[in-house]
């Protein structure tokens, strides 16, 4: 079995070129993903039951379906109906990128809601009580007791789930983007090379995934500062 | 509705096709999270070292990239391995259906490791002391000690690993595998319609995400029976 | 001891896996199995449509028993290369290209391809001579297949149009309807069959004249295999060209098109 470096080289500097659309995917899906499992967890613990419900029924669907069929149903199925293209939604739908935003978007949303309401519930309820004991309304224990906390306890599993969005966004190469993964089919389908293309970028990906990890123990470690460390 | 009539067998075939995936991979998941984790917590550095390479490689690749590389590569390297035994052999081939089993296996198996490492660690020490003071041996405290105790704390991640793989199952589509998802991309080729084939998609996916997530809860009721303050 | 356990281990590997030896007896095939008319599946199930017709009467022909594989477009040959299967019977066009990687039997089919738009995008997209006008591709956005004959056209004749690549053949008429794309460029049998005399279509129509260089579209369609199997392949030259003369090939291309696909000089 021969392997043909010289082709690697080559490919390497075209694949890498889909690097700013990865980007792309990954830190906008990241934000608004964020914005959107705030709105979700703030729905679960509001206490008021059709609230309650609904978040609850958004993050089973999401959470139950493989995101390769969301991205499906939106780029694909959508489109399907006249109402869609003549909406003003359409703008975003049209455009492949605005579509995998949608998916990851919507996807990252139910998973970190339920990795932030698992922050929220482990805060310690002595510090909660202490905050009671001092006179604090519900809302200023949330905000300044709850929310620092749960985002340092959260920030393990959240860092899980931004490395399986980055790898996420490798299946926007199936909706015709040219990220990373997509410019990688196009070369194999070329080069009828599978192997050597495939391998060099699942190094890249793991670059990356080392890098953002050790970004998230920096900011675990900061977060953490002032905890006291067992010798 | 009546777009789908012809084709309700084909996608309750794929469903079935689903469930073995998830059967085979099920299987194979817990024995690499076993090594995995076995390899971690032995003395030995060279098992140590493998192991941490296992995780990074699988759990920094993305999903699809690792089902394209084994469905390509795989016949590629074991036809060199089988010709080292029989040079009669011209090639052997693997079928998508081990590929992408096998592929998926190794990525859920990446995070099994971690889980099982947490959970074998978070055996309460005195359970094991007061084993050993009853005379039990070494495999006796593994069977009758570790595994049960092991097993409570794994189970809530464990859950979401065998979710993860229900999903992960979709993308085997993109090798040809005959689950729901490639039936729908057939169907849409004769009938044009994308939303409502994908939808169905999502609905089976849904059904077996929520048998699993049922089960989940099931047991975790029956393995907490037990415990003080389970109702 | 160790070396036993190893050797026991790799023969219940391979035993877990199929081994398969090239012989005439079973013979599989790769195909997208979303192509209709040419290759897709019914709802019953069944593979149908003019390769697969082809591809059982070659089987017939030549005594061996068929497997289908289906097998996304832009993996076609890396699979074939992969033993995935042996034969591709897919409306796959001889190019020179594709020739340095595997062989082709004889062709059993033309390939052309042209190009479809819209009727209200208004342009002239070719000149008199048949040659495209780069500038006037400025500005629309075309939709082609990855690894197709047309993609390879469209990069060395029209290497600054706004392309869009896409997994499947399917996708191009949807996104094409969508207003995704502008243009398309496929294959115009099956573009006039499945869409332009249909009730989506009629707001589309072809946007220049048909494409046939042998440069980009070889002699025709042909079944492909790995190279360095003469004799499979001299058995499949055989069988395609019995079925031109004996009219069979006539007969699955009229049972989808009022004419038949093929030259009738292929078949001496």
């Amino acid at each position: 079995m021969s392997f043909d470096f010289n082709l690697i080289l080559q490919s390497l500097p075209q694949m890498l070129a889909g690097l700013g659309i990865t980007l792309q995917l990954l830190l906008v899906s990241g934000f608004l993903g964020l914005l959107l499992a705030i709105l979700l967890l703030l729905m679960r613990i509001s206490g008021k039951l059709y609230l309650n419900s609904i978040a609850q029924v958004y993050i089973f669907v999401f959470r139950g379906t493989p995101i390769l069929v969301q991205i499906f149903i939106i780029y694909y199925g959508l489109p399907q109906f006249e109402a869609i293209r003549e909406s003003m939604f359409w703008h975003i739908l049209r455009e492949p990128t605005g579509c995998a935003i949608l998916a990851l978007t919507l996807n990252t949303g139910a998973y970190v809601s339920e990795i932030l309401r698992g922050g929220v519930l482990s805060v310690d309820k002595g510090l909660l009580e202490a905050g009671s004991a001092l006179g604090m309304s519900a809302r200023q224990k949330f905000i300044y007791i709850t929310t620092p906390l749960a985002t340092r306890l959260s920030l393990p599993a959240y860092s899980n789930d931004v490395i399986s969005l980055l790898k996420s966004t490798a299946l926007a190469s199936t909706i015709t983007i040219t990220d990373m993964t997509g410019i990688a089919r196009t070369i194999v389908a070329d080069t009828y090379a599978p192997y050597e293309v495939f391998i060099s970028l699942a190094v890249v990906y793991i670059i990356f995934t080392f890098g953002l990890q050790k970004l998230f123990g920096v900011i675990e470690r900061y977060l953490s500062r002032h905890t006291v460390r067992e010798e | 509705m009546e777009v789908l009539n012809g084709w309700w067998d084909d996608y309750f075939w794929g469903a079935i096709v689903v469930a073995e995936v998830f059967i085979a991979s099920l299987f194979l998941m817990i024995l690499f999270g076993l090594i995995g984790a076995g390899a971690k917590l032995s003395g030995s550095r060279l098992a140590q070292k493998t192991a941490n390479t296992y995780t990074v490689i699988f759990r920094g690749t993305p999903e699809i990239l690792v089902i394209l590389l084994l469905y390509y590569g795989s016949a590629i390297t074991l036809t060199a391995i089988a010709q080292i035994f029989n040079p009669e052999i011209r090639f052997v081939d693997v079928p998508p259906f081990w590929a992408g089993t096998i592929a998926i296996s190794l990525i859920v198996g990446s995070y099994a490791t971690e889980t099982f490492r947490g959970a074998f660690l978070g055996v309460n020490p005195g359970s094991i002391e007061a084993a050993r003071a009853l005379g039990m041996s070494t495999l006796q405290t593994f069977i009758y000690i570790r595994i049960p105790e092991m097993w409570r704390i794994a189970l809530p991640p464990f859950g979401n690993h065998m979710l993860s793989l229900t999903k992960d199952t979709a993308l085997i589509s993109i090798i040809g595998l005959n689950e729901t998802l490639f039936v729908a991309k057939q169907a849409i080729t004769v009938t044009g319609k994308p939303f409502t084939m994908y939808i169905v998609v999502g609905a089976i996916y849904l059904g077996f995400s929520t048998i699993i997530t049922l089960s989940v809860m099931g047991i975790e009721k029956f393995g907490n029976r037990t415990s003080v303050g389970a109702k | 001891m160790k070396s036993k356990l190893i050797k026991l281990m790799a023969l219940g590997a391979i035993a877990v896996f199929s081994i398969t030896n090239a012989s005439a007896e079973t013979l599989r095939v790769g195909m997208e199995c979303t192509y209709a008319p040419f290759n897709y599946k019914t709802a019953d199930g069944e593979l149908a449509g003019y390769d697969v017709d082809v591809a059982k009467g070659v089987g017939k022909i030549i005594g061996a028993d068929l497997e289908y594989v289906c097998q996304d477009w832009d993996g076609m040959i890396p699979a074939l290369l992969a033993n995935k299967f042996d034969l591709v019977i897919a409306s796959m066009s001889i190019t020179e290209k594709r020739l340095k990687k595997i062989d082709f039997s004889g062709p059993y089919r033309f390939s052309t391809g042209q190009i479809v738009g819209a009727k209200k995008t208004k342009v002239n997209l070719f000149d008199d001579a048949g040659n495209p006008i780069a500038a006037n591709f400025q500005g629309l956005k075309v939709g082609l297949e990855r690894a197709t004959t047309y993609s390879s056209w469209f990069e060395e004749e029209l290497p600054g149009a706004d392309v869009v690549l896409y997994d499947g053949s399917e996708p191009l008429y949807l996104d094409l309807m969508n207003g995704r794309v502008d243009l398309i460029m496929t294959n115009p049998m099956k573009a006039h069959l499945k869409f332009l005399s249909k009730t989506e279509g009629t707001k589309y129509e072809f946007k220049g004249p048909v494409v046939d260089e042998e440069k980009y579209f070889g002699i025709g369609v042909g079944i492909g295999l790995r190279q360095g199997q003469e004799p499979l392949k001299a058995r499949l030259n055989v069988a395609l060209k019995e079925l031109i003369n004996s009219g069979e090939l006539e007969t699955f291309a009229k049972k989808i098109f009022p004419f038949k696909l093929h030259k009738d000089e292929w078949g001496q």
